[in-house]
């Protein structure tokens, strides 16, 4: 499939399934059953898992406006998260015999986890692991344990127990803890060039829905600018407004080359290897956060006390951004990793790693 | 929306190993680049530096070859521009003949000025100076009062025009001039015309910027007469042309590049093991990084025919406010405890004094934002 059709596709999918009555819905606790459905239908979720298992076998660039739509249109489904699972698992050459959601966690998330193996029980999971986004909805979750590789773990599995919550946006955020718990398949990391796969391949696909939202909240705030009259005119016509939503909008088009770019330089079945992943992921996810922080506050800005209400669709978009800028590294921890490994280089290789999209290794 | 979108991409492999040949005239002039010279980047002059430039067929290597060009492409161009940026070399010379006046003549006076001064300008031989604003025309370009009258066999001018950088070396002005009264239509009457600063009523005043550095100047024209063929393109058409011109001056490298100097002192100062210094200069790093795709990303646009200017306001727009942010960031986090004298304090205190103009310089910001919010729809 084409990056247009698939596009073009996505668009009308989500146009004709969501609605602000269904983020409600789901907001209030319950699962969009339906829109999973039509999503299972067109395979969107596992656009990048091989064919052979069942996917499209498209790279991240063809497959970029999937998670730019979920964040234009705010899809309340874990589509991101279950594409990224079925593409790990793909690529380790392991087919899912599930079209249910799939949670995964990223490195951070598993540093309360251990894992043990011995010869009569295989391996065990123990431990806790924080905020697992969609967790109670997904059949499995796969995390990223460095020492020991991939795990993938049921959630029905005994031993398991799950502590309910709710992120800013609403969506589902729960705890897991894990006794003694089964792991249902323990595998090595299939990606050459990533340090923290999980982590890298979550701020991929956060960075590029968090661009989708910000262009979603920069259209309603320009058109709320040319609607609003105040002083006989729209408010649009001042400059005071004028120059904020030029920021804004400048906020999102570097955001979005960015993501643009991480999309490009990701693995995928056509090539594991990906030198540029870490750096260019690392870039969108700072660069997405900072143009939530001035975006966000522009976009309300202009809408003034509308927006404010709940009623009004531009904090479906800032709720999201705010709780996505945090999910797979922030800013800040992807600038760290950033700095450090071009301080650890030196300023003479500043330029060459630059160019050649590189995060040095010490 | 619209307009917005800037269509990222690589560079064709021709440009790479040209980068190599770059890399390795560096390497060979490496001693030229002294911290003092880095800091000024490319409003650093030197005609030394020009002349090697030139010799290696790097001025006006895009343009035909009856001109002295060497008929390379926008996009070898490119990867020449910013590799010499991220080395701090000093371009300043021929930097306005080369982006913008070589251009503007070889389009507007392609038989006449051109086919005499252009070859002249990729051997390095000659610079130029643009005389556009004036002591009470900014931003308001089109209330400019210099105007050129016609006489027999050409014009005589006579005007003030400030801010002109690097007059005192230059020996060409194309200067923007009234040649009719304002009307209606406030942007038309206005003529671009070439002065040789040689001419007699030419006199050049040195206005010093706040680094106390000798770099622009007032131009005073008394009656200084040029023959007609020193008109450049159409009489009357002269903002249009300045527009025109402007358009390329956007969102070349050198919008995000100007501090990197500062940048490069900072990565080697710092800390690895402080996460306050790894994590700020992380930040600088990122907006490095987007800022580089979406410029490239605007030439390969433009060298496939399309014109994305506002998406090339956006890139200036957001280069100046990053290069800005780099002296107050080293000043946040090395101003107390660096050695005076230091090569990170002279860059640092050399560009906290030169940043402010860099969102003055060719367009204020004010009127950028203007820019991009039409671009918007909101004006």
């Amino acid at each position: 499939m084409s990056i247009e059709m698939i596009e073009d596709s996505v668009k009308r999918l989500f146009a004709r399934e969501v609605d602000k009555a269904l983020i409600e819905r789901v907001e209030q606790g319950e699962f969009a059953s339906q829109l999973w459905d039509r999503i299972v239908e067109s395979g969107f979720h596992r656009i990048l898992s091989a064919e052979s298992h069942g996917g499209i076998e498209a790279d991240w660039e063809t497959a970029y406006p999937v998670f730019h739509q979920l964040g234009y249109q705010q899809a309340p489904v874990p589509l991101a998260e279950t594409i990224i699972a079925n593409f790990i698992l793909s690529a380790a050459g392991h087919g899912v015999d599930t079209d249910k959601p799939l949670a995964i966690l990223d490195e951070t998330a598993a540093s309360g986890l251990a894992l043990s193996h011995d010869d009569a029980s295989g391996f065990r999971l123990n431990g806790e692991a924080r905020s697992g986004k969609w967790v109670r909805w997904s059949s499995h979750a796969l995390f990223h344990v460095p020492a020991s590789g991939f795990v993938l773990a049921r959630m029905d599995a005994p031993g398991v127990t799950l502590s309910q919550g709710k992120d800013i946006s609403g969506m589902p955020a729960d705890d897991i803890r894990f006794q003694d718990t089964p792991a249902e398949r323990v595998f090595a990391n299939p990606f050459p060039d990533l340090q923290q796969p999980m982590r890298t391949l979550g701020a991929a696909a956060k960075s590029a829905m968090m661009v989708g939202a910000l262009e979603f909240a920069l259209e309603q705030s320009v058109q709320y600018a040319k609607d609003r009259v105040q002083f006989g005119r729209p408010i649009g016509k001042n400059q005071a407004i004028q120059q904020q939503l030029a920021v804004l909008a400048g906020q999102a088009v570097t955001a979005r080359s960015a993501a643009y770019v991480a999309a490009r330089d990701m693995p995928h079945l056509g090539s594991l290897a990906s030198p540029s992943a870490e750096f260019s992921v690392a870039a969108a996810k700072v660069c997405a956060g900072e143009a939530v922080r001035q975006g966000t506050s522009i976009a309300h800005q202009v809408h003034g006390a509308i927006g404010f209400t709940y009623e009004h669709s531009l904090n479906f978009a800032t709720r999201r951004l705010w709780t996505w800028r945090g999910e797979f590294g922030n800013a800040a921890w992807w600038a760290e990793r950033l700095g450090r490994a071009f301080v650890t280089a030196g300023a003479d290789r500043f330029w060459e790693n630059l160019a050649d999209r590189t995060l040095p290794t010490a | 929306m619209e307009g917005l979108h800037i269509e990222v991409g690589e560079l064709p492999p021709a440009c790479e190993s040209l980068r190599r040949e770059v890399r390795a005239f560096i390497a060979e002039h490496r001693e030229r680049f002294t911290c003092s010279v880095r800091a000024e980047s490319w409003a650093g002059r030197d005609p030394e530096f020009t002349r090697l430039m030139a010799e290696k067929g790097w001025i006006g290597m895009t343009w035909p070859r009856k001109y002295g060009g060497q008929e390379r492409t926008m996009l070898e161009r490119y990867v020449v521009l910013e590799e010499l940026l991220a080395v701090g070399a000093p371009m300043g010379f021929h930097w306005s003949a080369e982006r913008q006046m070589g251009p503007l003549l070889m389009r507007y006076a392609p038989d006449t000025l051109a086919p005499r001064i252009v070859p002249r300008i990729t051997r390095g031989e000659t610079s130029f100076c643009i005389g556009m604003s004036e002591p009470d025309s900014g931003s308001d370009l089109a209330s400019i009062r210099s105007k050129a009258v016609k006489v027999d066999g050409g014009w005589r001018i006579s005007g003030r025009k400030v801010w002109t950088s690097g007059a005192h070396h230059a020996e060409y002005m194309v200067a923007l001039v009234r040649t009719r009264e304002k009307t209606e239509d406030r942007h038309a009457g206005m003529t671009q015309i070439l002065i040789e600063m040689n001419r007699p009523g030419v006199t050049v005043r040195p206005l010093l910027s706040q680094m106390g550095k000798h770099i622009f100047n007032e131009v005073i024209l008394d009656d200084v007469v040029v023959p007609d063929e020193n008109l450049i393109g159409i009489e009357g058409e002269g903002w249009k042309q300045v527009t025109n011109e402007l358009k390329y001056e956007r969102s070349g490298p050198e919008r995000f590049l100007s501090s990197t100097a500062l940048l490069t002192e900072m990565i080697g100062a710092a800390d690895a093991g402080d996460g306050r210094q790894v994590e700020a200069i992380g930040r600088v790093i990122a907006n490095y990084a987007a800022l580089r795709q979406m410029s490239q990303g605007i030439a390969l646009m433009m060298s496939r025919g399309e014109d994305p200017a506002l998406a090339a306001s956006i890139v200036k727009d957001s280069g100046a406010v990053m290069e800005q942010s780099l002296p107050n960031i080293a000043h946040e986090l090395f101003g107390e405890h660096i050695g005076t004298g230091s090569e990170l304090e002279q860059v640092m205190d050399y560009l906290t004094a030169a940043s402010p103009s860099f969102s003055l310089r060719g367009g204020t910001r004010e009127i950028l934002r203007g820019i991009i919010a039409r671009g918007l729809g909101l004006r």
